[in-house]
C-alpha cells in the first residue's frame, strides 16, 4: 500500500516526542527528514516532498499547540492534516449512467482495470460495457474480451478495424443499452505526439464524463510529466493505481493527483476482476498513522469467508462453534486467513495489532508464520480423512508415516498437532459463549491480545 | 532518456567545481602569506576560512610561528591530522592554478552533495544507490589533497565519472558474444512483472537475432494472461517465426521445454522463451519460475523492466534474481522516460549489466546499452 513504511518510521520518530511539552527545532528537523525519506522512497515527486515537509516544519514550530496537547499529538495532527491535504478525497463516481475513458502508459494495466471497474459497477447494480479501442497492440482485443467475459460484462471491440476513433463511435452505438460505458485505449506515453493527438480525437468522439489516468504503482518521478501531458490533452479527473499487490508504494499517484488537480479513484491489487477497491482516504490515512482500519478488515474477512466457502457449501464458520474442532476446520481457517491477503497487511488493520506492536515483531515474523502455515497445509495433505477428523488418534507410527509422506520433520507434525490442540481448547471456551457470535469472538481475541494460548492464530507467533 | 539526469548532473558539477575553485584560491593566498612571513608551519592548506584566518595571523605577527600554528590548530583539532600530513607536500609550491592542488573539506561539499542526492532521486535513482554514489564522491573528493592538471573542473568530473561507472558498469556479460559462443540451441528466458513489455521485447530481439543471421523459435511460457498467445502469435506471424505455445492454463515449463526440443530437431539457433508477468510478491508464480529455471535450465535469463519504474525497480530486480538468477536486464519504454535512474539502480543492485534499451513500438526500436557511452554522454558539455 502507498506509504506503508512511513507509518512505522514516523511512529518511531514521533515516539521520541513522548512526554515533551515543547518541541525543539531539532525534533522537527528529524521528523521532517524521516517523512522526506519515506515519501521519496515511495516515489513521490521531489519538489512535492519538499513543499510538504516545509509546511509541516513551519506549522510545527509556529503554531501554538492547543492547551493540554502534548508535543507529539500536536505534530501528529499537523502531519495528518498535511497528508490529508496531499491525498485529497476519493474521486467522486456517481452510481448513474456515464462514460469513463481510461488512458495511460503501455503496460500500466488499463485493460485489466477496465474489466475490474466494469465488474465493480455491475456489483453496484448498473449495467456496464467495456469498449476496447486498442488497435495497436497484438492480442489486445483477445485480452480485453477474455477479461470482460470473466467480469461477465458486455464487451465491444473489432479485431479487424484499425481506426480507434471509429471503434469508439461504433462501440458506443452498439452498447447503447448499457448504463456505464468504459472506454479502454491503447497505451501511449506523453512524448508520442501522434498518439497523443489520437487520444484527443477519441476523447472528442466519446465525450467521457470522466477520464481516468491508469498508473502503475511502480512508476517513478516520470509520473509528473506523464500526468501533466495527459491532463493537458484530455483532462484527467481521477487516477487508478494498479499493481498495489507488489512492493511499490504508488507515490507516483500522489504526484499525478497533485499535478492534475484530481483525486484517486480506484486501487487495483491483483489479476482477477474482483481485485479492485474504491480509494478511501480515511482508511488510508488512519492505516498510515497506525490507527488500524477495522472497516477494511471486516470487508476482507467477509470476502475471504465467501471465497473459502465457494464449492464447499457444507462449511459454515459458525460450525466452529459446534461440536469437535477438527484438523479440517483448522485447515479451513488457515485458508480463510490466506485469502485475506498477506498476513502483515491484515495484522496492520487490526487496531492495537498494527502499528506499534507490528514494529516490535522481528521483520520476518510474518514470513515465518506464513511459511509455517504453508507447511501445515502440506502436512495435512498427507493425512487420511480419519486422521483429519480425529487428530487425537494419531500415534507415533502415524506421525512417522505422515512425516515421510509430506517431507516434513516429525517435530513439525507434532508442532501441528500441538497447535491444533491449543486451538481446539480455545474454541471450546468460545463455545461456552453460546450463540457463536463471530464478532464477540473477535472481541475476546482482541482483549486477550492473543493471550491464553492464543485465540485463533495468536499463538503462532 | 537520461536528459533529465544530465541536466541535474551538470548543476552539481558547477557547484562542486565552484567549491573546488574557492579552495584552490585559498591555498594560493595562503601560500603567499606564508611566503611573506617566511613561516613554514602555518601554511597548512586547511579549509578556506581557517586558511584565511591563518593568513591574517601571519600578516599581523609575521614570524610568530607558534602563535599562528596554535590558531590554526585549535579551532579544528579534530581535523588536525590530515592537515599535518599534507603540510609536508605543500612545501613543493604549486607553480600556477592550472597545475595545482586542492583540498576540499566535507562541509564545503555538503551543499552540492545534498543537491546531487535530490537530483539523483528526482531521476529515479534508488535511494541506497544514490547514497552509494554520494559516498564514493565524498571519499574521492573530500579531505585528501588532490592534484589537478588542467582545472578543478576535471577533478570533479573524474570523481563523478568514477562514481557513476562504479555503480553502472558491472562485469561484462555481452549478449551478442554469449549468443555467438554458446552451443546451439541457445535458450533465453525472459522474466519480469506484468506490463513491462516482455513480449514486445522478445519480438524485437527475435528480429534482431534473425537480422544477424540466427534462426529463432519463440516459446510462449505465458499461459496465464488473457490474450497472451494471440499477442505473441501475431508477432510471430509478422516476423515469420515459429511459435511454440500450449493452451491457456498449461505448464509454462512444458512449453519452453517443447520449444527447446523443437529447436534441436530443426536445427534452430536460439529459443526465446516468454513468461507470464508476475509480481514478485506472488509466491506461487515465483515458484513456477523457479521450476522453469530448474527444469529447462536456460542458458541465459534476462530480466525485463520499464525505464519509468521508480524506487521499486531494485526491489523486484533482486527478487527475480533470487528466483531465477538473471544474466542481464533490458529496460523498455526508454523513450517515455527522461530520467534514466532505473538503469543505474538496477545494474548496481543486481550486479548484472543492462543489455538493451527498448525505445519505441517498432520492431527495430531496440538499442544495445553501453555504460561508458552513457557516462560520457551524461558528462558531456
Amino acid at each position: 500500500m502507498v506509504l506503508d513504511d512511513l507509518g512505522s518510521s514516523l511512529r518511531g520518530t514521533l515516539d521520541k516526542l513522548r512526554g515533551k511539552s515543547r518541541i525543539s527545532e531539532e525534533d522537527v528537523d528529524e521528523i521532517v527528514k524521516e517523512i522526506q525519506r519515506s515519501l521519496l522512497q515511495a516515489d513521490v515527486d521531489v519538489s512535492l516532498v519538499m513543499d510538504l515537509s516545509d509546511s509541516i516544519k513551519e506549522r510545527s514550530l509556529e503554531e501554538e499547540p492547543p492547551g493540554g496537547t502534548s508535543a507529539r499529538d500536536h505534530v501528529l495532527r499537523i502531519v495528518y492534516e498535511e497528508l490529508v491535504g496531499l491525498v485529497g478525497d476519493s474521486t467522486e463516481i456517481p452510481l448513474e449512467s456515464q462514460t469513463i475513458m481510461l488512458a495511460g502508459l503501455q503496460g500500466s494495466g488499463k485493460t485489466t482495470t477496465a474489466a475490474k471497474m466494469a465488474w465493480w459497477f455491475s456489483k453496484k447494480g448498473l449495467r456496464p460495457a467495456v469498449i476496447q479501442t486498442d488497435t495497436f497492440r497484438p492480442g489486445a482485443y483477445d485480452q480485453a474480451k477474455q477479461m470482460a467475459d470473466r467480469a461477465e460484462v458486455e464487451f465491444y471491440g473489432d479485431p479487424d478495424a484499425d481506426d480507434p476513433v471509429q471503434i469508439a463511435r461504433d462501440g458506443l452505438e452498439a452498447t447503447a443499452d448499457a448504463d456505464v460505458h468504459i472506454v479502454d485505449t491503447a497505451g501511449r506515453h506523453a512524448l508520442e505526439d501522434d498518439l497523443i493527438s489520437e487520444i484527443e480525437e477519441i476523447e472528442s468522439v466519446v465525450e467521457p464524463d470522466r477520464s481516468l489516468l491508469v498508473l502503475d504503482a511502480a512508476i517513478g518521478q516520470g509520473a509528473k510529466d506523464q500526468a501533466r501531458q495527459f491532463d493537458d490533452s484530455i483532462g484527467i479527473d481521477g487516477v487508478a493505481i494498479t499493481k498495489l499487490d507488489g512492493t511499490a508504494k504508488g507515490g507516483g499517484a500522489l504526484t499525478a493527483v497533485d499535478e492534475t488537480g484530481s483525486t484517486i479513484a480506484f486501487l487495483g491489487s491483483g489479476e482477477t476482476v474482483q481485485d479492485i477497491e474504491r480509494f478511501e482516504p480515511d482508511s488510508f490515512i488512519s492505516r498510515l498513522l497506525g490507527m488500524g482500519d477495522l472497516k477494511q478488515l471486516t470487508e476482507r474477512v467477509e470476502r475471504a469467508m465467501e471465497e473459502t466457502q465457494e464449492g464447499e457449501d457444507d462449511w459454515d464458520p459458525e460450525d466452529l462453534m459446534k461440536g469437535e474442532f477438527t484438523l479440517k476446520d483448522m485447515r479451513k481457517q488457515m485458508k480463510a486467513m490466506d485469502n485475506m491477503g498477506p498476513l502483515d497487511q491484515v495484522m496492520d488493520m487490526i487496531p492495537g495489532m498494527g502499528g506499534g506492536l507490528m514494529d516490535q515483531l522481528p521483520d520476518d515474523a510474518m514470513d515465518v508464520t506464513q511459511d509455517r502455515m504453508r507447511n501445515f497445509e502440506v502436512i495435512m495433505d498427507s493425512m487420511t480423512e480419519a486422521e483429519l477428523e480425529n487428530p487425537r488418534s494419531i500415534g507415533a507410527s502415524q506421525v512417522r508415516r505422515i512425516a515421510k509422506g509430506s517431507g516434513q520433520s516429525e517435530d513439525a507434525i507434532r508442532e501441528l498437532l500441538d497447535q491444533h490442540k491449543m486451538m481446539a481448547q480455545t474454541m471450546k471456551q468460545f463455545q461456552g459463549m453460546g450463540d457463536g457470535d463471530m464478532q464477540r469472538m473477535m472481541k475476546k481475541m482482541q482483549q486477550g491480545g492473543g493471550g491464553g494460548g492464543g485465540g485463533g492464530f495468536g499463538g503462532m507467533f | 532518456m537520461f536528459d533529465g539526469l544530465k541536466d541535474k548532473l551538470s548543476n552539481f558539477r558547477e557547484d562542486a567545481e565552484e567549491v573546488a575553485e574557492e579552495n584552490a584560491e585559498a591555498i594560493e593566498d595562503d601560500e603567499q602569506a606564508a611566503a611573506e612571513a617566511e613561516a613554514v608551519a602555518d601554511g597548512e592548506p586547511v579549509e578556506a576560512q581557517a586558511g584565511a584566518a591563518a593568513g591574517d595571523g601571519a600578516d599581523a605577527a609575521a614570524g610568530d610561528v607558534a602563535d599562528a600554528e596554535a590558531a590554526s590548530a585549535d579551532p579544528d583539532s579534530a581535523d588536525d591530522e590530515p592537515d599535518e600530513e599534507s603540510s609536508g607536500g605543500f612545501m613543493s609550491k604549486a607553480s600556477s592554478l592550472a597545475r595545482g592542488r586542492v583540498i576540499i573539506e566535507e562541509d564545503d561539499l555538503e551543499g552540492p552533495l545534498r543537491e546531487l542526492e535530490f537530483a539523483l532521486l528526482e531521476s529515479d535513482v534508488e535511494m541506497s544507490v544514490a547514497e552509494a554514489i554520494l559516498d564514493q564522491i565524498r571519499e574521492d573528493l573530500v579531505g585528501e589533497e588532490k592534484k589537478f592538471t588542467k582545472s578543478t573542473g576535471s577533478l570533479v568530473e573524474s570523481a563523478l565519472r568514477d562514481a557513476l561507472l562504479s555503480v553502472i558498469d558491472v562485469d561484462g556479460f555481452d549478449f551478442e558474444d554469449a549468443i555467438a559462443n554458446t552451443e546451439k540451441p541457445v535458450t533465453v528466458v525472459f522474466t519480469g512483472v506484468n506490463g513491462v513489455g516482455k513480449t514486445t521485447t522478445i519480438a524485437k530481439l527475435g528480429k534482431r537475432l534473425e537480422d544477424q543471421g540466427y534462426s529463432v523459435v519463440l516459446a510462449n511460457g505465458d499461459t496465464y494472461r488473457a490474450g497472451a498467445n494471440e499477442q505473441l502469435q501475431e508477432h510471430a506471424d509478422n516476423l515469420d517465426m515459429k511459435l511454440i505455445s500450449h493452451e491457456q492454463g498449461g505448464d509454462p515449463t512444458a512449453v519452453v521445454y517443447d520449444a527447446v526440443e523443437y529447436a534441436k530437431a530443426n536445427d534452430i539457433d536460439v529459443v526465446l522463451g516468454d513468461t507470464a508477468g508476475r509480481l514478485h510478491t506472488s509466491s506461487d508464480l515465483m515458484q513456477q519460475l523457479e521450476k522453469l529455471d530448474r527444469v529447462v535450465d536456460p542458458d541465459y535469463t534476462i530480466f525485463v523492466d520499464e525505464a519509468v519504474a521508480g524506487q521499486d525497480a531494485v526491489n523486484r530486480a533482486s527478487e527475480f534474481d533470487d528466483a531465477a538468477a538473471i544474466d542481464g536486464t533490458i529496460l523498455t519504454m526508454a523513450d517515455a522516460d527522461s530520467q534514466g535512474g532505473a538503469a543505474i539502480s538496477v545494474s548496481h543492485v543486481t550486479g548484472k549489466p543492462i543489455l538493451f534499451l527498448g525505445t519505441g513500438q517498432g520492431y527495430d526500436d531496440i538499442q544495445p546499452f553501453d555504460p561508458d557511452a552513457l557516462v560520457d554522454d551524461l558528462l558531456a558539455d
